[in-house]
């Protein structure tokens, strides 16, 4: 599974990082850090990445399955 | 002769105009009532219809469900910040970032995101945790309080002065000023006045803090205030209003909201022995029970927006200079979204509230109204795990016209000696 988040949707909630801490992190002005970007997830992530997707308020993640 | 249904009539206002299609409420949002009555008149009006028209006021649009307010959000550029409250289109003050629009917004967001943002909380959390252990103490000897009074007003305003550089014993100024500014800020017209002292209060308190500061060579470490002297906007200095604007409303948003979102948690722990003693043996669910305040006991009834253009919205015929109002209060609870949307659930998942809004203007403050809402029931429930609500009077909650909040809670436990 792969992992994006919309930059132009993302306004920092911080919903993402909050529920797959090992995974996801945020920067200096509290965005995750991979706005923009399509990252593979790790097996162990999966659940998380799913929660966090339909967690954060504004449907900025996108999860693409394998 | 008979008047002709437009002639004005002496003493007597004309009616506002009837939306086609869309049904009608009188709705007043801004008496103080028992606790929870905001919430069920937004669960009525949700499934009641999607859309009513308000003839409160000058008239404005209510649209009661969680996708049409998530919309409303995401759209500033049809629907403005300019004015955030529906009755009053052309408000006497201006919060500044939360009246910008898109693009100007962001870059007022970055003067300020840094300092509420997760790694400048996490930096905040011992000091954090001091003041509410030290508040806690004071009070724990008595065996009861008004929780409101004497921890949910002090807690959070000490923590925030902390976090943008003042001493925290100001709050002793900043608590009254808060309070008198919300009073008038629902819609009770009787209040202006209380309203428009407290704010010139709050503004000459930072009139003089800014003078303090004004001709420090380089910004205070950890001084808001002074950090803002020194900022610059497209190259200029920001100047004195629109510093003043800034500040003011940081206060105003920092310091009520947390106060109200800690009275109706701390009411549910008191009233529910189960959910409470489930954080005591699970901790790690305190973050979840959080998120669960902020989306069931949200302290938003609604948010308003002014419309920027002409435009067909859900069936309604908006007009530009229109206000609409976001029932976030319907959104929060709404069936079509959340399973056991009428129920309060520890560890629930795909919690997407919009307790904090969404969009642009999503609460700066969020992150740091977390961590004090978590912090505050980590300590709470280590010194005093069983309590509760001390009277069977009904609660009061300020009208959802601000932002509700339980006008006191009277708790009580047994001390130990």
């Amino acid at each position: 599974m792969k992992i994006t988040v919309l930059g132009d949707r993302c306004t920092g909630h911080g919903r993402c990082y909050s529920i797959a801490p090992d995974f996801l992190d945020y920067d200096d002005e509290g965005y995750v850090t991979i706005r923009d970007q399509i990252v593979d997830v790790p097996a162990d992530q999966v659940a998380a990445s799913r929660d966090a997707a339909k967690t954060c308020p504004e449907q900025a993640i996108g999860l693409l399955e394998d | 002769m008979a008047n002709k249904a437009d002639d004005p009539v002496a003493g007597v206002e004309k009616p506002p105009r009837v939306q086609s299609g869309c049904p009608v409420v009188h709705l007043d949002v801004s008496p103080a009532l028992e606790a929870g009555s905001y919430w069920r008149k937004a669960d009525e009006l949700r499934e009641a219809g999607q859309a009513f028209f308000n003839t409160m006021a000058q008239g404005y649009w209510m649209f009661t469900r969680y996708d049409e307010v998530r919309e409303i959000y995401q759209h500033p550029e049809i629907f403005s910040s300019e004015s955030i409250t529906p009755w009053e289109p052309e408000p006497v003050y201006r919060f500044v970032p939360t009246q910008i629009d898109p693009p100007e917004h962001s870059k007022y967001r970055q003067l300020l995101s840094r300092w509420f943002a997760p790694a400048a909380v996490s930096e905040a959390g011992p000091a954090a945790e001091a003041i509410c252990r030290r508040l806690i103490a004071q009070i724990v000897p008595s065996g009861g309080c008004d929780f409101v009074a004497e921890f949910a007003m002090r807690y959070p305003t000490e923590v925030f002065l902390t976090v943008i550089g003042l001493p925290a014993s100001d709050a002793d100024l900043f608590v009254p000023w808060v309070e008198d500014f919300f009073r008038g800020f629902g819609g009770d017209l009787a209040q202006q006045e209380a309203m428009a002292q407290a704010l010139g209060g709050m503004r000459q308190y930072w009139v003089d803090a800014l003078d303090e500061r004004r001709d420090e060579p380089v910004p205070r470490e950890g001084d808001l205030a002074s950090h803002l002297l020194h900022a610059t906007l497209d190259g200029e200095s920001l100047g004195d209003t629109l510093i003043l604007d800034i500040l003011t409303v940081l206060v105003l948003a920092g310091l009520d909201t947390t106060r109200a979102e800690l009275g109706y948690l701390f009411r549910h722990l008191a009233t529910n022995p189960d959910d409470r003693r489930r954080l005591i043996t699970e901790p790690e669910l305190i973050s979840s029970a959080v998120e669960e305040t902020l989306r069931f006991y949200t302290i938003i009834f609604g948010d308003g927006r002014k419309v920027a253009r002409d435009i067909e919205f859900h069936g309604c015929p908006l007009r530009k200079g229109d206000m609409v109002y976001g029932l976030v209060s319907g959104a929060n609870r709404d069936p079509r979204v959340y399973d056991r949307a009428d129920e309060f659930v520890l560890g629930r998942t795909a919690n997407n509230h919009l307790g904090f809004a969404a969009g642009p203007h999503r609460c700066l403050g969020a992150h740091l109204a977390r961590r004090v809402m978590k912090i505050a029931v980590e300590e709470w429930l280590k010194v005093i795990p069983d309590f509760r609500v001390a009277t069977d009077a009904p609660l009061l909650e300020r009208g959802g016209g601000s932002m509700m909040t339980l006008l006191t809670l009277p708790l009580a436990w047994e001390v130990t000696s």
